[in-house]
């Protein structure tokens, strides 16, 4: 497997039915009939946007369908040239990488749509959510950094509305906070992309284009050392969005105060932009400079796992709690991200999903909470798994995910990244390793504050879950068990995609994965579904 | 440089005239000041009443236009000494200076600013504004517009 | 007669320039119709219902664009050319500047109509000024003598310094004309200066010329040439506004009538780097490691400047002008890169920019209500629910200028950036960048407010919110309102027609044929 599979454009259905471009284009279509919707019709056009959100999740779905696993380059590539000028085309792809994200993303949008309607003013938190979406699948499936940057940045404005339009007291000053962080991080992503797309048509003496693939194909057009200023800033871009360590805390802020609806897509989905576009735009586009500064990221990374678990364990609220636990499982992520292994990276990108789904749910869980209590305080609820055992034992396996236990998702993806940075940095692993010990300590212990107990007269009234709730719950829930039980689906498709990445960085850095990597990647393809069964 | 000489002495001797003379006048002239004499506009009589009634502003719209037409005259003569030099380019330029003093003419005139009289044609009359206005109040409600505004 | 009168001067005659009119069109059509409009509104009877002096004016404007179009052609096919003894050049680039101001003339005009009504100022005047205005920016955008460019810049002054104090009942509006005009007097005597020093350097006012003479002798001492330089950025940077000959801006803006602001903000700023770029990108080319710095580091202190007082302000038109200091910057950007793709992306920038804050100031129009003083923040609580249309096409606006993609003034950002970094100034673009950042800000403030619920504490008047006068969007108005949306949206979903054009539109001086 070498780098050059990565660049090669093979697709199963170029030139079929644009798929993935619909993806794009359907949610956002599906905003602005939302928005064409009478005012006076909410149910409508609540229905109007459910349709939508169901049939993006069924393309997403058809995606993953029509996606060949053991095929390490973008599939379904669609392009067609935007703005000529600088050679900006809509150039989409699908790769082992992303194509989870993406069904993660199409899945997650309905549900937490159906999970948390708002209070007030549905239309317009429809619209926006839709809008959201188009965002979010679209910077998973740009191949063109142009168009990244757009969908990188077009997504804030949506969330921005949500937070400001139907979060909780202090919203506005999250919104902000959000807004502002992101922007800052996203005026050096700027700069860096121009000055990359500059720099590579300077180095070959071709023209300006911001085609992705070109780019990073072309490694060498920009000097190595121009290349680690590059590739910080859009570091940077990424950390915050992650969040990293240092830069986390406008995340705390706005999952507490966004909508339920919002905390989920924030930590499900939009999370997964920073650390996608670590691997994309960093590892890919930049490989000599990722392998320069892994060491950096991977201690922000550890820092940022010990720093989370530590501080979700002092949490009274239970939605900040659930916030600070992201930063700790986010921190996991960069970990295998920057231990550049094929375990660690294959680890990275399945936990993406893996704590879409369990944080996502997380979060649905919390905000039921908060529909029947109006309170978030850990010290206010207690007992409810007398009053709503379902809810409890929902609550149960969610949460369990989330620690990592073993025969749910959580585990498999955060083995194969404690894994694979053990193989290159042993001690950052060993360290990251306590931050799961610490998981279960501040979630069990959460739990048993909660849910454990007899029920005081505030709480002894607590509803059980409803039906609809039921369903919005169940396909997550059935998500993280199988994840869980039988990951090898998912792994045999990130799989050569991960390992063509590795070699990239391997190829144009002086770095070279260590052996037992390799060896150990052999004797796991062989019963790779032993993992998580174990 | 040397050429900028004459000049610099020029400048240097303009200067210390009036430094002189004000020195000397100060040095000199007896001063036993009395309140007519520091009166602004003083000569000595001490003013009975305030300052007439305003100016009307219309001296000053006539000595304007009239400046206009002055220096249309102006350019007209060197024009009329060389027309001939100048040729149809020249016509040109006249006809197009001329016009365009014409047309503010025409604009001055149909805005009244040579109707000397009673303010019959006063434009824009805001109707929230008595017909029976006068200079005074209209000078002190503008005044008081400003400040209401401003507070 | 006119064969006749040249024979007679047969025998002496002086050396007069040839006058290509056809090429002088758009300027002669903006005069003309003001002059026009003007007599004909003295002489027709007062008090029509019908608001003919705008239609009057917009026609005059789109007249004014439809003659460029055959120009526009003309110069494709033989390429730039220069009149009336290469004082005046035709190229595209004075071209795309004509539409430009023309269309913020259009726009301005279309909000000024309701806003004369709304006043109670009705009269003819202010679209005569305005055109004679944009007339002395059309005569700055094609201006191929330092003197023309004078005179252009004059032109358009001090019709602008009298539109300024239009507003006769509102003190600070004529505070605004007051100090518009004495330091705009200043500013220009400043450039006068800059002309002379030039002059004095290179023995000649005609940007040819002193190309020419630039490129084919090095100065010895370039004290006085640098000196030249100076003072003429000091008179362009006054009149785009950019730090630190911004200081007039906010008073002026926040005093002067809101839909004539619009018309300074885009017009008179598009005229304004007009000349900069055509006097220092093309002419002072050769000289530009000279002028460079300082352009950078105003552009520099424009950005940041604007941006960060722009987020203390409480009045949104005050912290608008501020904002368009910071935008000034941004062009600089274009300005400092000194070649062709910072040209265009200038141009590209100025054509976004004015039907964004034309758009912007016309939504402040109506929300300014009678008086022309609503414009405190408290103003704009709870305008999301009141008028969910205007409100909405302020959003765009907004977002636009903060740099939205999407939308064009993400693209104006992307190219001036990318041209910055074209010539390897990395820090200024990332300066820039940042305080695209700072200043959205305050836009995110403005949006906030609009769109705050009423139930809000943190709005100081929130239970007026709702209750708050119900606003009149003049038909004329809406119709602006929707070019500027439909034209910030459009460019920024399609920028290739704009982008094309702009970078067609190099200035290139070239010397008169005889």
């Amino acid at each position: 497997m070498t780098a050059a599979a990565l660049a090669s454009e093979g697709g199963a259905s170029a030139g079929g039915f644009p798929l993935l471009t619909s993806c794009v284009v359907l949610p956002a279509v599906g905003a602005l009939a939302t928005a064409l919707v009478s005012r006076r019709r909410p149910e409508s056009s609540r229905l109007v946007a459910t349709i939508f959100a169901v049939a993006t999740a069924a393309l997403t779905v058809a995606v993953l369908v029509a996606f060949e696993s053991g095929e390490a380059g973008f599939q379904m590539v669609e392009r067609a040239t935007w703005i000529r000028d600088l050679d900006v085309s809509w150039h989409l792809g699908v790769d082992g990488i992303s194509v989870f994200l993406v069904v993660l993303t199409g899945v997650l949008f309905p549900l937490a749509m159906l999970g948390a309607p708002p209070h007030h003013d549905d239309k317009p938190f429809h619209a926006w959510l839709l809008l959201l979406e188009a965002g979010c699948i679209g910077v998973f499936l740009a191949l063109d950094l142009f168009l990244f940057f757009v969908m990188f940045e077009i997504v804030l404005v949506p969330m921005y509305f949500l937070i400001s339009g139907w979060g909780y007291a202090n919203r506005r000053y999250a919104a902000m906070k959000f807004f502002l962080y992101t922007a800052f991080g996203s005026a050096f992503m700027l700069v860096g992309l121009v000055a990359t797309a500059v720099l590579h048509a300077r180095g070959t003496g071709g023209d300006l284009t911001f085609d992705l693939v070109t780019i990073a194909s072309d490694q060498g057009a920009i000097a190595p050392v121009t290349a680690r200023w590059l590739f910080l800033a859009f570091a940077i871009a990424f950390a915050i969005k992650v969040p990293l360590f240092p830069v986390h805390t406008w995340l705390p802020d706005a999952h507490t105060e966004a909508p339920t609806a919002g905390s989920v897509i924030l930590a499900g989905v939009m999370l997964k932009l920073g650390t996608y576009g670590f691997l994309r735009f960093g590892l890919y586009l930049f490989p000599e400079a990722s392998a320069y500064f892994a060491p950096l990221l991977v201690t922000l990374g550890v820092i940022g796992i010990l720093y989370g678990a530590v501080v979700a364990t002092m949490q009274k609220d239970l939605k900040r709690l659930v916030a600070y636990s992201s930063v700790a499982h986010l921190g996991f992520i960069a970990l295998g991200t920057f231990s550049l292994t094929t375990q660690g990276l294959q680890g990275s990108v399945l936990q993406m999903v893996n704590h879409g789904i369990s944080t996502g749910a997380l979060f649905l869980l919390v905000g039921m909470i908060y529909e029947r209590r109006h309170t978030r305080q850990i010290a206010e609820l207690r007992g409810l798994q007398k009053a709503a055992p379902v809810m409890a034992g929902v609550f149960t396996v969610v949460m369990l995910s989330s620690i990592g236990l073993p025969g749910l998702n959580g585990f498999v993806g955060e083995f194969l990244i404690l894994l694979g940075s053990f193989l290159t940095r042993r001690w950052w692993a060993v360290v990251g390793a306590i931050g799961v010990i610490l998981a279960s300590l501040y979630l069990l212990w959460a739990y048993q504050r909660v849910f454990h107990g007899e029920p005081d007269e505030a709480n002894a009234g607590f509803a059980e879950m409803r039906v609809r709730e039921g369903l919005v719950m169940a396909p997550l829930v059935a998500l993280i068990v199988f994840l869980g039980v039988y990951p090898k689906p998912v792994l045999d498709r990130i799989q050569p995609s991960v390992e063509a990445l590795v070699a990239h960085v391997e190829d144009h850095s002086d770095y070279t994965e260590p052996p037992v990597a390799t060896e150990g990647q052999r004797a796991r393809s062989a019963a790779p579904a032993e993992e998580g069964g174990d | 440089m040397a050429q900028y000489l004459p000049v610099v002495t020029l400048l240097a001797l303009a200067v210390l005239f009036a430094a002189l003379s004000f020195v000397a006048s100060r040095l000199l002239a007896p001063r036993n000041p009395t309140a007519a004499k520091s009166a602004p506009y003083e000569c000595g009589i001490v003013p009975s009443r305030e300052p007439p009634e305003r100016f009307p502003v219309r001296f000053y719209l006539v000595a304007m236009i009239f400046i206009v037409f002055d220096i249309e005259i102006i350019f007209l003569y060197p024009y009329a000494v060389i027309s001939g030099e100048l040729g149809a380019f020249g016509l040109v330029e006249m006809i197009v200076f001329v016009v365009a003093v014409f047309a503010s003419f025409v604009f001055l005139i149909a805005n009244g600013a040579l109707d000397w009289g009673p303010s019959r044609r006063l434009r824009r009359v805001d109707p929230r504004v008595s017909a029976e206005r006068t200079t005074a109040t209209t000078v002190r409600r503008v005044g008081l517009d400003g400040r209401e505004e401003a507070a | 007669m006119v064969g006749l009168l040249a024979q007679a001067g047969e025998a002496a005659r002086l050396d007069t320039p040839e006058v290509e009119w056809t090429a002088l069109a758009p300027v002669l059509v903006m005069i003309g119709g003001a002059v026009l409009l003007m007599v004909v509104a003295a002489l027709a009877p007062r008090g029509s219902r019908v608001g003919w002096h705008a239609i009057v004016t917009i026609a005059v404007a789109v007249a004014a664009i439809a003659t460029v179009v055959p120009q526009w052609n003309r110069v494709g096919d033989d390429g730039p050319f220069s009149v009336v003894a290469g004082s005046v050049g035709v190229d595209r680039f004075s071209l795309f500047l004509t539409v430009v101001i023309c269309a913020s003339v259009v726009i301005a005009t279309l909000f000024t109509d309701g806003y004369l009504r709304r006043e109670g100022l009705e009269g003819a005047e202010p679209y005569v000024l305005m055109l004679l205005s944009a007339s002395g920016g059309l005569i700055m955008a094609s201006a191929n003598d330092l003197i023309v460019m004078f005179l252009g810049l004059e032109i358009l002054s001090i019709a602008v310094y009298v539109l300024a104090g239009m507003h006769l009942r509102r003190v600070r509006s004529g505070e605004a004309a007051i100090k518009y005009f004495v330091l705009g007097a200043f500013s220009s005597a400043f450039f006068l200066y800059g002309v002379a020093m030039v002059y004095g350097a290179t023995g000649s006012t005609n940007l040819v010329e002193v190309a020419d003479f630039l490129a084919r002798n090095t100065l010895a001492d370039s004290g006085l040439l640098v000196a030249g330089f100076a003072l003429l950025l000091v008179g362009f940077g006054f009149k785009v506004a950019a730090v630190p000959f911004h200081s007039w801006t906010p008073d002026v803006y926040q005093g002067s009538p809101t839909p004539i602001v619009s018309y300074m903000a885009s017009g008179v700023k598009a005229a304004g780097f007009a000349g900069l770029l055509r006097v220092f990108v093309v002419t002072f080319g050769d000289y530009r490691l000279d002028w460079q710095p300082i352009v950078y580091w105003v552009a520099v202190l424009s950005l940041l400047v604007g941006a960060v007082l722009a987020v203390v302000q409480t009045d949104v038109k005050r912290a608008m002008a501020y904002s368009s200091i910071n935008h000034a910057g941004f062009i600089l950007m274009g300005v400092q890169a000194a070649s062709d793709r910072g040209v265009s992306a200038a141009l590209f920038y100025l054509a976004a920019y004015t039907f964004m804050v034309a758009g912007t100031f016309g939504v402040l129009t109506v929300v300014g209500r009678r008086g022309d003083g609503h414009h405190q923040l408290s103003d704009y609580a709870g305008l999301g629910r009141r008028e969910p249309l205007l409100a909405l096409a302020l959003v765009v606006f907004l977002l636009a200028q903060a740099g939205t993609p999407l939308t064009s003034g993400f693209l104006a950002k992307f190219y001036v950036i990318d041209a910055a970094i074209e010539s390897r100034s990395f820090w200024l673009a990332l300066v820039a960048m940042l305080s695209a950042v700072i200043s959205a800000f305050l836009y995110l403030r403005i949006i906030l407010a609009m769109y705050g619920s009423s139930d809000d504490a943190e709005t100081a008047d929130g239970a007026a919110a709702t209750a708050g006068p119900r606003l009149r969007v003049p038909a004329a108005a809406g119709i602006a309102l929707v070019i500027a949306v439909v034209a910030t949206i459009g460019i920024g979903l399609v920028p290739d027609p704009l982008s094309e054009t702009a970078r067609d539109a190099t200035p290139e001086l070239v010397a008169s044929g005889d």
